[in-house]
């Protein structure tokens, strides 16, 4: 990707750059004015972009067919007009419907596949011992089978845990500890990351880097 | 006289400990814009004097290139790739797209692009732009076709199995999917040969709920780094024949395709974001362990 030379271009590239630094004005100073008109800028656009984004995709899913003749059209289109009975407190009631209805088929889906790939593979691949010699697959596979079931054992709230539960619960507690503190560090890295590309942007934008 | 002197030395000794330890547990409360500052200064360093920290190929990352290359695609292959992210995840997600797209591409596969995010033209488009070589080479609605926004989660991509047409009755530019020549014949799951999702949610799972666990269908996950936890066991349960994690991902595919780009580039400056948080984390310890022997509450 080259340095942009339409002007429209240049001049999107620096607002952008602006808007950036008038958010990070916050963390790396305080709030502030330009932090907030950034952020309700950020907030307005992003609106605005989803309901036009989401009109055309209702006008090319359902209004376009519908008028080319396509009949079974009106019943999602109805479905959806009933949703925004919420706003009325009288009709609350009738909302109700395509809320079931979406909750239900999510369910009915969900569990169709659900049990194949994420019960049954996953079940098979942690019971299946290491083909190769590896100590480190080893290793893996003791540590994934003493993890999974002391933290399986962990949840068993049928039992007090106490006796020859203490142990295994308590070792439970430690791998849903580990577990989390994972998922943590991953979450940080992953906005450390963006921060990254925001970096390179920065110095893209003054041509220190190229683009 | 002896237990007088005595006293004198331990109230020194004492007093000593104490400024050591308030020096210390001074660590713990430094104010956060502090490193904040350090850390968007340092970020920068390595973009304008690389270091070139060494990338090794990690299995998850070589099993999703060879299953995107060689015998493994057939020219004339239809793939999807799902754009599962947004403008906000490009420096995550993009680099690996971009290489995928590229390798697809050269194996001949015809590639049908989707995303489920508002600002999937704005994806595409930069697409476009990182892989232009290889885009000039081909035929839009012969070799590839954008058919856009979708929204609904699980239920569509399951809908999309059954019935593409239902989904997508247009492209994204409005062209009936009749009238795109790469579609003709190309109906539903059985007419995909392989499915590319590159997430900040959940889609792979999505795809791996209602395309690969049903019908067998070929999957990848090209992620962010935060969903690796998630997306390595279904690799290793091989509901996934590969996965790349993050912009490391990004960069290891870049290396095995052999031209360095965008997430190479990034890589030095996530290490030392990366150092520099394992720094604070010692610097924040070690005051609030300080603080805690000097019994400060």
């Amino acid at each position: 990707m080259a340095y942009p030379t339409a002007t429209l271009d240049v001049i999107g590239l620096w607002v952008g750059w602006f808007l950036m630094l008038m958010i990070y004005s916050y963390p790396l100073y305080k709030e502030n004015v330009a932090y907030r008109a950034a952020e309700h800028m950020f907030i307005g656009v992003t609106l605005a972009i989803t309901i036009i984004t989401n009109f055309s995709n209702v006008m090319r899913m359902c209004i376009t067919p519908l008028t080319q003749g396509n009949i079974l059209m009106i019943v999602p289109l109805v479905l959806g007009l009933l949703m925004f009975t919420m706003l009325i407190p009288e009709y609350r009631w009738l909302s109700r419907y395509p809320v079931a209805l979406l909750v239900g088929a999510g369910f009915g889906l969900g569990i169709r596949g659900t049990i194949k790939p994420n019960l049954q593979d996953a079940i098979i691949d942690t019971i299946t011992a290491p083909t190769g010699g590896a100590m480190i697959d080893w290793f893996n596979y003791l540590y994934v089978a003493v993890g999974l079931i002391c933290s399986i054992m962990y949840f068993m709230l049928t039992f007090e845990h106490s006796g020859p539960l203490k142990a295994p619960t308590r070792i439970g507690r430690l791998f849903i500890m580990v577990g989390l503190g994972a998922y943590f560090g991953n979450t940080v890295l992953f906005r450390f990351t963006m921060l990254t590309g925001r970096a390179q942007y920065f110095l893209q934008v003054l041509k220190l880097i190229p683009m | 006289m002896a237990s007088g002197h005595y006293w004198v030395k331990s109230v020194d000794s004492t007093r000593e400990a104490a400024s050591k330890m308030s020096a210390l547990s001074k660590l713990a409360d430094i104010d956060r814009r502090v490193f904040y500052w350090i850390l968007f200064i340092a970020l920068m360093v390595p973009f304008l004097n690389p270091i070139g920290f060494p990338i090794t190929i990690a299995p998850n990352t070589q099993d999703l290139y060879d299953g995107i290359t060689g015998d493994q695609v057939d020219e004339g292959e239809v793939w999807i790739i799902n754009f599962g992210y947004g403008v906000s995840a490009w420096s995550e997600c993009h680099p690996a797209v971009t290489v995928c797209t590229k390798a697809l591409f050269r194996e001949g596969a015809k590639i049908i692009f989707i995303g489920p995010h508002y600002d999937v033209e704005l994806t595409y488009n930069k697409l476009q732009d990182t892989c232009r070589e290889d885009f000039a080479t081909k035929e839009y609605g012969v070799d590839y076709v954008f058919l856009g926004y979708f929204t609904g989660g699980e239920s569509v991509v399951a809908q999309l199995a059954s019935d593409i047409a239902s989904v997508f009755p247009q492209d994204h530019f409005g062209t009936p999917i009749g009238d795109i020549p790469m579609m003709d014949g190309v109906e539903d799951v059985h007419d995909i040969d392989g499915v590319l999702s590159s997430d900040t949610g959940d889609y792979g799972g999505h795809f791996m709920t209602q395309w690969q666990g049903p019908y067998g269908t070929k999957l990848a996950e090209v992620g962010i780094a935060m969903n690796g936890s998630t997306d390595l066991p279904r690799w290793q349960a091989g509901n996934f024949f590969g996965v790349s994690v993050g912009s490391r991902g990004g960069a290891e595919l870049e290396l095995l395709i052999g031209e360095l780009g965008e997430a190479t580039t990034a890589m030095d400056s996530i290490s030392v974001s990366h150092l520099l948080l394992v720094l604070a984390i010692i610097i924040g310890n070690l005051g609030t362990i300080t603080e805690k022997l000097g019994g400060k509450e």
